[in-house]
Parts: structure tokens; sequence; C-alpha cells
């Protein structure tokens, strides 16, 4: 449904004729979600391309006087991008691309949302500096990954999850008023993103982010952690077999296999006590097994020899990025002494050199989106963070509810699917499980609904915290009292500033 | 060739992560020249893209998009480089440059494409075998009394219409190479037509399929078992298009291999030194779309899985290394790479039809890539490929920055002494 | 005050609530609670209240909210100085030490559970016992609740172990103003605390909001936390601890810089030879003067560690990477104090634990003190110390010799810059010229960027005066979780 003539001329005004449309054709590249989705979204009434967050706020005005909703997007590879009601508009932020400032003596850089992570992460590297690139591909938006959606990333073991870099935020509320948070509200510079006095920083983003449901964020400053490689990647080949290796004395990758996750689990604590390690991560198995080939033909025939499901059930990824080769030697040694302990062994040579082929599973995950290459569909079940052993106790309870959906094949047969990456030198580690499913069954869109609500009830049984945050409003509505209602202070806080959405 | 209905696995697989409009990360060298899709880039919205075209097509093929004139043009001002595709590609399963080619192709059936320009092109290749409407008889005109033809050779030298009518240069100098080389070779004379790529890229298939099936019975007559092109445009029809038609019975060289193989067999020798400083731009169709073309028909199951397995095109076997060792081979030329190389490659501008449609943007896309040209610190861009040749000299020319285009035709000539 | 008849049924319900024996109305017992060594005046409260659990906590914010009287949460005992528990209107003061009980202590996920009443002097020994530590504050009193430092986000030691400005604190539980319980983190659940099996180690959320932000640095004015989990810390093996002698505060970025980029230190803090000889002098009216003229202007600490695993090799390296920092730097890093050779082990003491001596060391020049301390980028904090030499020097104290101390924080991203005055009760005219050069010279430093992030006080205007729109927001806040206005009124913007 078009917009009334004279609110698109309204929006007109504002961004002039070249960035506004309500043409269907147009509106074509913004209604088709992500093939897991059963349900086409509905179509936006226009969308616009604002070039500053001046526009935004006259756009939000605009909204708000007529009654109609916005979602700020840049990338939409998520189903949060689309409207669920009519009368939206789309703010795709792809203009407002702007490095805005990289400081190199305070270590943080203050970006606009069109800024690409293959774009910041690069440039960031001529300035000796690096931030954790959350797996969202080389064309994700970082502003949105650190402060609207997610952020797990693999090096969160030496770094953190991308909310923990969050410094200065300039926002754009769901009135329209623009509001800046931390040391830039008291015009002392970006450094900093809490106060003064109580953090408003905590409305921007919890464990995750509105997914542009609450207003406009408009700039942020992120911090930044020295980069230990090249000014440059030193990418080799050609799509889509890159081969991108670092230097051996300051980085190296080793991939270890244990008898039993309990083991697995240990290693992965005393690793973390031991402050060794750049990356140290229990990854996925099947998601491993796409990311290492090239079709989804080549990811059957490895599948079906096994040698994923053999090696990588319970294999423990660390990857080591340091100073001088002497200290790579001291965390390799660390490394060996825990793994010897804990019962682990190295596996096969052929998955260890995968990795130290392409060290962009450390940089910025160029092949995360493989992940779709069955064409099927594939959803998060968990999605939550506390200690390494508590992740460790969802992990063991995956099989209880996931068999049943392989035992009926309706899902790809791979229990091991799930990842929990140690963050902040292990104390604390995230979850998620991924898993696949078929688009061509019947009644396909009901399989991860089932699977999700399966899971969840395996996590009321044993009181496990493995599905933060509840992923729907209506699965909110019911598990938000199982949460400490905070559906109910959610809802509060959404109704008190409003939306957009 | 694919009906739009076929590539539904493509169109419903996209997850809209963005890979189409983005150099992939581990070839990214920073905040500039990261961004790939001359469309997106330029017009920002995302039905500007691949996927917002794999979009499009969708509610085409499921008719809930109705065709108007706004429409058209955006389908048409994709200037068809492929880079969506070969990015897309490194990831996925997908087809995005057929889709898009196949959408252009029902528009025309359904009696809305292709532009007027187009038609035009279409209408002078149907009533003078090349696209510019010029004379037949005048093909050949750039073939000086010097040139050493042999006759009854199955080699054949394949101009194309743009070295034949636009860059003569180009032409005379393949042949003095090919000459100074040793190497024996045919012109086809009155009887090359157009390569057909532009009609193909257009969505004019019976038009394209005309003038290919003309061009194929002539080799196939003449014996022909090798064509060497000086135009990545031909080369890509020839390697691309021709094998949709039927069998092909002849090799396909783009001159740089020539080149390439008579230095390595040492049987021609650039000794002729001139110090400079060039930047190569890859031609998509030289560079990542030039894998020849292997018909799949089969069943895509469950999960992806393609039976028979289909062997993919994922731009890493295009002609990337032959320019540049060409180029190395030539005495004083030093290389400095653009960001957005090989496969990689940003568009010229000038292909799909563009610059005949949508001559503006086609200059802005051709602009932004002298502007990266003009990064490298290089005196002169080179390349091999007429069609980029007009966008990017035209662009050159108008930003006035000191840089010169040339076809790598012309370095070796010269190189030759 | 509250009205007699008010005052009677509120007495009578906090008895009910807590019992008689753990209220106090004692006229000078009150008379304590309304001021300390802040500029800030307060008001003489009703009661003291002394919960003794989350039940009776929730008991005393029912009966506030009943008959609309100000709750002021107290968790430290004294002596105070940010006057943020002191009623502006009376009311009851919320006294946490009988809510003292260490609930867990977890070496293997390393944090501890706490209650509000836990001090340093509790906690850092009983993690000591089981092989832990805490990122501590200097010195901070032994009397100091650990919860109410983290979740007022006070600078604390080791920068490396700061990923944002909230560290160390993780999940806490919260009655809100409006009486009703929270859990935040993944704390919140599935079901109850006593079901949920996780170790409530992830402080965000739940869902998309950082509620423990939202309590942060409030003054208690949001909710009154009933427990927080904080973030421990393996306790070194081995601990070297190096002095970087400095002529001028300018130099302290650089190698602070080098050093946290590579995060090669543990502890890591910058003192002025004022502040320095405060902390070490054994009896400051008689040691500090000699003490301080022969310590270096300005001296960074900076401790390296090993831990569990090949200690020494762990030291080796860093110690490496620490001298080749300074050399490049024309730098020296020394393992003796320079100009106070001998007390190495004090100065290793003083940044490993509480503070056990009276009086406070902030305290032993002077019965008084004010101390300045905001944010900055840690490049600018060599300014800041100049500015304030400045700012003293115009002041009506030229001569006054006040302490400053760098703290880097967040992986060396952010310092916290304190600048200690003291401040002799026994002159009242230079106890009222501190008072002014504390006043002005907080404006000045705002002016040019310092960020006063937890505005106590007069400070709280140099915050909100030009930021309406976030004390909008916060008001906003302050209204959902505290609808009656009864949680420490008249603190920050509300």
């Amino acid at each position: 449904m078009s917009l009334p003539k004279q609110i698109y001329a309204e929006l007109e005004q504002i961004v002039g004729a070249e960035y506004i449309s309500d043409r269907e054709y147009i509106l074509a590249g913004l209604r088709h979600a992500m093939p897991s989705s059963p349900v086409k979204p509905l179509s936006p009434a226009a969308v616009l391309l604002p070039g500053t967050a001046e526009e935004v706020q006259q756009i939000v005005r605009v909204c708000n006087r007529h009654g109609l909703k916005f979602i700020p997007t840049v990338s939409s590879l998520i189903g949060f991008a689309y409207p669920t009601a009519l009368n939206t508009i789309i703010l795709q932020l792809k203009r407002m691309n702007r490095i805005v400032e990289i400081n190199r003596t305070d270590r943080y850089a203050v970006i606009e949302p069109g800024v690409r992570h293959g774009q910041l992460r690069t440039e960031l590297m001529k300035a000796g500096l690096s931030y954790p690139v959350a797996a969202v591909g080389p064309g994700g938006s970082v502003l949105v990954n650190f402060a609207c959606s997610s952020g797990d990333n693999h090096n969160q073991h030496g770094a953190s999850r991308t909310n923990r870099y969050i410094l200065g935020v300039e926002w754009v509320l769901p009135s329209g008023e623009m509001v800046r948070l931390g040391s830039l509200a008291n015009d002392a510079g970006w450094f900093c993103a809490d106060g003064p006095g109580p953090s408003l920083r905590g409305l921007v983003k919890g464990y995750a982010g509105p997914f542009g449901g609450f207003g406009v964020i408009t700039r942020i400053a992120i911090g930044l952690d020295e980069w230990r490689g090249p000014a440059e990647l030193p990418t080799e080949g050609r799509s889509p077999d890159y081969k991108l290796r670092l230097s051996p004395d300051r980085h190296k990758v080793f991939i270890f296999k244990f008898p039993t996750l309990d083991r697995l689990r240990d290693a992965m604590i005393e690793i973390g006590k031991a402050e060794i390690g750049q990356a140290v991560l229990k990854y996925f198995n099947a998601t491993a097994a796409l990311l290492a080939t090239q079709s989804a033909n080549d990811f059957w025939e490895l599948w079906e020899s096994g040698l994923f499901q053999r090696e990588l059930s319970r294999p423990l990824y660390v990857y080591l990025a340091t100073h001088s080769a002497e200290e790579t030697a001291y965390e390799e040694a660390v490394l060996r002494e825990i793994v010897a302990e804990t019962g682990g062994e190295e596996v096969d040579p052929a998955i260890r050199a995968i990795y130290e082929n392409n060290m962009d599973f450390f940089i910025l995950v160029g092949f995360l989106q493989r992940v779709l290459r069955l064409g099927g569909a594939w959803a998060p079940a968990k999605l939550s963070a506390d200690s390494v052993h508590h992740m460790f106790e969802i992990g063991k309870a995956i099989p209880e509810f996931l068999e049943e959906f392989a035992a009926k094949r309706l899902i790809v047969d791979a229990p091991d699917n799930f990842q929990i990456i140690s963050m902040e030198y292990g104390h604390l580690a995230h979850i998620e499980l991924l898993f696949l499913w078929d688009r061509s069954m019947p009644a396909w869109g009901e399989i991860p609904m089932q699977v999700m609500a399966r899971s969840h009830e395996t996590e009321i049984r044993h009181g496990h915290h493995g599905s933060m945050p509840p992923r729907s409003m209506p699965m909110l509505g019911t598990l938000g009292p199982l949460y400490s209602n905070c559906h109910i202070w959610s809802e509060k806080i959404r109704e008190a500033f409003g939306t957009g959405r | 060739m694919l009906p739009l209905k076929d590539l539904r696995h493509t169109m419903e697989s996209c997850n809209h992560c963005g890979q189409c409009k983005w150099v992939l990360g581990p070839k990214t060298k920073g905040y500039d020249y990261a961004e790939i899709c001359p469309i997106h880039q330029r017009f920002g919205f995302d039905a500007y893209s691949g996927q917002g075209l794999l979009n499009i097509a969708e509610e085409i093929l499921d008719g809930e998009l109705e065709y108007e004139s706004g429409l058209v043009d955006l389908i048409y001002s994709c200037t068809t480089c492929g880079a969506c595709d070969i990015n897309c590609k490194s990831v996925r399963d997908m087809e995005v440059l057929e889709t898009i080619l196949a959408l252009r192709a029902r528009v025309v059936a359904d009696g809305w494409g292709p532009m007027p320009a187009h038609q035009e092109a279409a209408g002078a290749v149907a009533a003078h075998h090349n696209i510019y409407g010029r004379a037949h008889e005048q093909r050949f005109d750039w073939l000086a009394p010097e040139v050493k033809l042999t006759k009854n050779c199955t080699t054949a030298y394949f101009a194309g219409c743009s070295a034949a009518y636009r860059y003569p240069q180009i032409a005379q100098d393949t042949a003095k190479i090919l000459n100074a080389g040793g190497l024996e070779f045919t012109v086809l004379h009155a009887e090359e037509y157009c390569c057909g790529g532009p009609l193909w890229r257009t969505g004019q298939i019976a038009e394209a399929r005309k003038v290919a099936e003309h061009n194929l019975a002539v080799l196939e007559k003449q014996g022909i078992d090798r064509v060497i092109t000086s135009c990545a445009e031909c080369f890509g029809a020839f390697r691309d298009f021709y094998p949709r038609l039927g069998p092909v019975n002849f090799r396909v060289m783009h001159i740089t291999e020539v080149v390439q193989q008579l230095i390595a067999e040492q049987r021609l020798t650039l000794h002729h030194r001139e110090d400079r400083k060039v930047t190569y731009h890859d031609p998509c169709l030289l560079g990542r779309l030039s894998e020849p073309y292997v018909p799949w028909n089969g069943e895509i199951q469950a999960f992806g899985r393609h039976e028979p397995p289909k062997q993919w095109r994922r731009g890493a076997q295009g002609v990337y290394d032959a320019p540049r060792e060409v180029l190395q081979a030539i005495p004083g030329v030093e290389i400095v790479e653009m960001v957005r190389n090989e496969e990689n490659s940003y568009c010229c501008g000038g292909g799909g039809g563009v610059a005949e449609a949508f001559p503006d943007f086609s200059q802005w896309t051709a602009r932004e890539r002298c502007r990266e040209a003009g990064s490298t610190g290089a005196a002169a861009m080179v390349s091999c490929c007429p069609f980029c040749q007009s966008a990017l000299e035209q662009a050159l020319g108008a930003a006035d920055g000191g840089m010169k285009y040339l076809d790598i035709t012309r370095l070796i000539a010269e190189a030759l002494g | 005050m509250l009205a007699p008849d008010v005052c009677s049924a509120v007495g009578e319900e906090l008895s009910r609530a807590v019992g008689a024996e753990n209220i106090s109305d004692d006229a000078a017992q009150l008379q304590s609670c309304s001021f300390d060594y802040s500029v800030v005046t307060g008001t003489c409260p009703d009661f003291i209240a002394y919960p003794h659990n989350k039940a009776e906590v929730r008991e005393i914010v029912r009966i506030a909210n009943e008959h609309h009287v100000a709750l002021v949460p107290v968790s430290s005992g004294p002596p105070r100085f940010h006057g943020d528990t002191l009623p502006s209107r009376g009311g009851i003061v919320v006294d946490f030490s009988r809510m003292r009980r260490i609930l867990k202590l977890d070496a293997v996920s390393r944090c501890a559970m706490i209650e509000p009443g836990v001090t340093y002097g509790d906690l850092v020994p009983a993690l000591e016992r089981e092989g832990m530590r805490l990122n501590a504050p200097l010195a901070p009193r032994a009397n100091k609740s650990v919860l109410t430092s983290c979740l007022e986000r006070e600078a604390t030691l080791i920068p490396k172990y700061q990923y944002d400005y909230m560290d160390p604190l993780l999940t806490v539980e919260v009655i809100y103003g409006s009486g009703e319980e929270f859990r935040t983190g993944s704390a919140s659940g599935p079901g109850s605390p006593e079901t949920l099996k996780a170790d409530k180690v992830n402080p965000w959320g739940p869902g998309a909001i950082d509620y423990y932000r939202l309590l942060s640095a409030a003054q208690g004015s949001m909710g009154i936390v009933t427990w927080a989990v904080v973030r421990t810390e393996v306790l070194p093996t081995v601990r070297k601890l190096y002095f970087i002698p400095l002529e001028n505060p300018q130099q302290m970025c650089a190698p602070l810089d080098a050093l946290l980029r590579k995060r090669v230190v543990d502890e890591c803090l910058a003192l002025d030879n004022t502040n320095l000889a405060t902390l070490l002098a054994e009896d400051p009216s008689r040691d500090f003067a000699a003490l301080k003229a022969a310590l270096p202007p300005w001296t960074v600490l900076a401790c390296v560690a090993g831990y569990q695993r090949r200690p020494a090799e762990r030291v080796a390296i860093q110690e490496k990477y620490l001298t080749d920092i300074c050399r490049d730097l024309g730098l020296r890093a020394q393992t003796t104090l320079p100009g106070a050779g001998g007390l190495e082990e004090e100065v290793l003491r003083l940044v490993s634990g509480p503070w056990n001596k009276e009086p406070y060391w902030k305290l032993r020049r002077s019965d008084r003190c004010h101390e300045i301390f905001f944010l900055a980028p840690l490049s600018k904090a060599g300014y800041f110390v100049e500015l304030m030499r400045e700012l003293v020097a115009q002041s009506r104290c030229p001569e006054l010799d006040y302490g400053a101390y760098v703290q880097p924080l967040v992986q060396g991203r952010g310092a916290h810059c304190s600048f200690l005055l003291p401040c002799d009760s026994a002159s009242e005219s230079e106890a009222e010229a501190v008072r002014g050069l504390f006043l002005s010279a907080s404006q000045a430093l705002a002016k040019k960027g310092a960020f006063f992030s937890r505005p106590y006080g007069p400070w709280a205007d140099l915050a909100y005066r030009d930021y309406s729109d976030g004390a909008a927001m916060l008001k906003t806040l302050k209204q959902i979780f505290d609808p009656n206005g009864i949680l420490n009124p008249g603190k920050l913007c509300f």
C-alpha cells in the first residue's frame, strides 16, 4: 500500500526525490525475508535512504505525526528488518556510511550505520587496530552488529562480545529527539558509554539489541583492540578458494578432540584461567563442514563420509595470536599441558590445515554465508550466555529434544551442531545451536517453532539459561514470567519511550 | 537458455546476506573500493542489486509485480557484470547472473523490453551484422595489406564489431602480434557477424541466436578449431553463450593467452622498453565470466543437493594471469593492482547494454573505476576489451587527470619494436 | 522529618518488618547519618532500619511506598565522601550491615555472590582462600561495601579485566522502588534463583535492555540491590611490581597505553608523589614530607603476574615487554621504588587489598578532604593533571598539597582521574577555600571535557544542566522503577 501523496511529499522534501520510493518494484527488494521463514513479510509503504541524522529526526517526526511506523535497517539480513504491520516505512541507512573518526591514540572509531565490517576491519588494520567481528559476513553493518543485534564472535575469548565495545552513542529516539549517551552527553568525547549517572546505554542494547525497534542509532563509537596481524590481509588465490595465512610465529591454530563434553569443558575453563588464546571455542561440526566445502554436494559428500562427525563432535578450536614467537611458544606449551591433562587429542591434520590455510575464520569470517548453502533453512534454537560450565550443561541436554526431530528426518542429523564460545578468558561463554531443515517438507514452517518449543521446555525443566532473549513477542508473553517478568519491564519502557515500529 | 521458472531455487534461496553487493571479506583492503555492484552503489535501494533483481524476478514469475517503465529501466540499468554472481557463488549455490539474464529474456518475451537502444542494435545486427549499423562491407577495413593471413588455416581471429568499426587499432595490433609470433591464422572476412553477445545480454535471445548460429556454422564449415579474440565481449559470448546453442567444436583463446603461450615458447620477444606504471582492469567477460558454460539439466533435491552434480562456474578459472604475465614480460612495465581486481573487478560501465541505454549511469560507473585506477598511482589503465575502452576512455577524458587508457595489444605491439 | 502520626505508623510497621531491635531512632545515630565528608548538606533520617534478608527489604519498600517515606540505602561503613547516602528529606536509612553474607564463591566460574553489606575486608581474604581475587579500587576502606562500589562503577586497579565501565559487576537481584523484584542478566531465569542452574555471570539483558546499567551510578535511586554476582580473577602465584618514575604527568600516557594495548600488566596506575607518600608514610605527620620529597613527581606502578600454569615463564615474557616498551620510550622500569627503596612490599600490599589502618588513607594528612574525580581518555589524563595544577595555583589556596591519581580503565581506553584535596577543619578559612576550589575546579575541568560520570552532589548540576534530554529520559525511567519517588530523593536529576 502506497503512502498518501501528502505524506510522501513531506518525506520527499526531507531526503530528496532520489532517496525515496514507494514504487512496487523498488519495494520488491525489501519484502523477501529469510528463506527460513514461512511467512512472507508485509510490503513496506515506502523506503527512504536518509543521509544524515537530522534527516532521520525529521522523518521520525513525520512518522509520528501521521501514525506511520518505521524500521531502520542497513543490510536487512535478519527477519527483524521487515515490516510486520501496515503503514511501515523502511529507513535504509546505507548512505550514512562515514567513518567519522579513527582515533589511534584513544583506540576508538566513530562510525555511522552504513559502514560495513569488511570496510572498517580492514581500514583499521592499517592503523594496527582491530575489533571483534561478529559472524555476519563482511557486508554486515558494524553499528547494527554492535548496537542493534547480537554480537557474538569467534574471538570473544581474548576479546568480548561486541556490546562490550560500545562507547559514545548518538540516538534518535522514537519521539524524534536526539540524545547523546555517555561521555558524549557532556561534550567530553566519545570514549565512554555509561553515564552521567544511571547508564542510559542500558536502553540501547541488552544481551541482544532492539533490532531496529527502538528509535534509530545514528552514530556510535566502538572501542578498539590492538591488531596483531599485518596492515593488509595477505589473501592469496581466487574465489571461492582463498587462502589467508598469517605469520606462524604469532598466529597458530589448533583443533583438539575430546572424549566427553565434560573434558572439553574442563579444558576450556583451564585455558581461560591461564589467560592464553585469542579464540577458544567448541565449534559447530555441520557448519564447519559447510564452511569447508564449496557446494551443497561437496558438503553432503563430506558429511556422509562421517569425518566431521568423528573428528569434530567435541572439538576445541584454539587460535593463538600473540606479540612474539616466545609468547606463542609459551601459550602453546600451556595449551598442550592443559589438553594433555584433560584427555584431548589433535584432530585429523587435514582438518587443522583448513583453518591454518584460511585464518579468515578468526578475522572477518568471510565464508559465513556458506551455512546458508543448503538452500533449505536454518535457525538458532539456543542463544544465550553464562558460565562455561553452564553452557556445557545446556549442550549436554540438547539430544534430549533434538533427537526426535532427527529421527523423524525433519532436520539434518547433527546433534553436535552447536557452538560454545569462551568469552573474556572463560569468564563466560555463549551457546548457539543451529539446526537445519528442509523447505520441501510439508508444513516445514512449523519445524523451527516445534524445535524451539521443545528446547524451551528442556531449559525450563533443567533450569538452564539457554535462550535469552525469548525471540518473539508471543514467546516473550509466555516465557517472560519465567524470566523475572522481563516482558513487563520491557513493555513499560516501550510504552514510555515508544518504539517506532 | 534457462527460462526464469527454472531458476526459482536461486530466487527462493536468497537470504539478503548482501554478499552480492560487497567484495568478499578477505579481498577487502579498506573502507574505499569495498562495494562491488555499480547499480547498488549508485542508486542505493536494495532493488538495485543482484538480490533485488532476484526478488523482482520472483515477483514477476509469480505474477505479483506489474510491469512499468521504471521497472524495465531498473532491470536494464544492470551492467550484467556478474560481480554479484561471483561473490554470491563464493558462499552460495545460486545462479544470480543467470537469473538476471533470464529476467531480461522474460521482459523481452513479455513485450516490455529491451530498451529502444537495444532494439536499435538488434535491428542493426539484423540489417548489417554489426551492432553499430555500419556497412557490413566495411567490417574488414582494418585489415591492412601487410597482415599475413594463412589460407585454410584452422585458427581464426575473430575481430568483433567493436574492434572492426570503432577500434581498428586493436585488430591491427592483434594481427601484427600474431604475425610476429609466427602464428598462422585466418579471418572470416564477410562471414564474420556480430558475436551476438550484446543481444544475448539484453534479453534478445532469438536475435542473438540467429547471428551466433551463423558464426557457428561458418566456423564449422571452415574447419576452424581455434578462435582468437581481442575483445572480452566476444570472448565471453563464445565461452558462455555459444555452448548453450549446441556443441562447440573449437577452442576460444584471448589474444593475451596466445601471447602468453608465444612468449613461453620463445616465439615472441618483447624487447622495446618503455618505463611506465600501469594498472590492469579485468574485463568481466574475460575474467570472472569467462569460464566455459557447462549445461546442467538436473534436479535440486532436498538440502540443496544437485542431482546429477553440477559443475559450478565460480569465476576462479577466468583469464586473469595471462594479461598480467604478458604485461610483466614487457620491458619497463610495472603493474600496480587496483583493490577490486581479478574476480572482484569493478565494472567499467560499458556492458550489458547500459552504455547505450543509460549513458550517464554508464559514465558514473566508469568514473568510479577510473577513480580507483587513479588511486594506484598508475599512469595508464590497461585492459583488453573495446567496450571497456569506450567507457573508460570517455571517463578518463572527462576527468582530465592525465591517466591514459591503453589496450593491451597496443603495449604488446609497441614492445615488438 | 515525618509528621508524628506517620512517623509512629512507620516505626510500628518497620518494627514488624525487621524486628524492633533492628530499627533505630536514636538521635545520635540518626544525626550521624546526616553528614559526611562531602559538600552535600543532608538531613536527619527518621529511622535507620537494618534488614536481614530480601523479604525484609521488600517490606521496607512497601512501607515506604505506603507512607511516601524516603528510603536511603547505605551499605558501607564510614567515612563517606560523596553525599550520596545523606537523606535529603529525612525518611528511612536502610543499613545493610546485617546483610553481609557471602552467598557463593565459585573458583571454576570465577565469581562471587554477595549481599550488599559484604565489605572488601570480608571478601578479599575469603577470595584469597579460594585462590581468587577481585579487581578492586585502590586501597578501599575495609568497611566499604563491595556491591556498592561495583554498582557505583568505581574505578578499579586492573584495566585488562575491564571490558566496559560496569566491570566487575555481573548480575543483581533488585527490589525496585515500586516494590517489584527483578533479576538481571542470566540471573533472570528461567524460574526462581533456587531452580535456576545458571551461574548468573552473564550481565546482559534479559532481552534487549541492560537493566543492570540502569541501576548503576544511581546512588540507590532506582532500586535496592539485595545481592550481586561479581566477577573474580585467578589469584596470581607470582607477582612482580615495577615502578616507572616520571618527571611530569604528560609522560604517563605513552607507557600506560603501550602496556595496556598489549595487555602486559595487571595492576597498573599512576600516582603523584603526594598521594604515594600519603599512602606509604608510616606516620604521615612525621614521614610524609621527606617521603614526598624523595619520590619522583609521578610514579607508574605496574604489576606483572603469573597464574597457575608456568607462572615464571609468563612473568618473564611480560617483563620483557614491559622493559622493552619503557626502553623504547626512554623510560626505565625498575623493581625498586625510586626514592623510597624498601617499601616495595608495602606498595604491593596497597594494591592487593583494602586499607586496614585508621584513619582511612584519604584522611591521613587532614581531618577532612574533598575529592574531585572524573573520567577522561587516557591520552588526556596528563592534560587534566596540568590543568588542575593551574586551577589550584589560581585558587585561594595555591599552596594546597593535593594528591593526584590516574587510574587507566577499560583496557586503557579511558582513565579515572582523581585529585584529593586535603582540608583541615581547624581552619575555617582554609576549609572554605578548599571547598571553593573543589567547586570551581570541578566546573572548570568539566568545561574542558572532564566527564563526571558519577555525578555526586554538586556535580549533578554539571552533568545534567545541559543534558535536559538525557535527564528527561532518566526521569522517565525513575517513574517506571520508582513511581512514588521514594528511593533516595534529591539525588542526580531526581
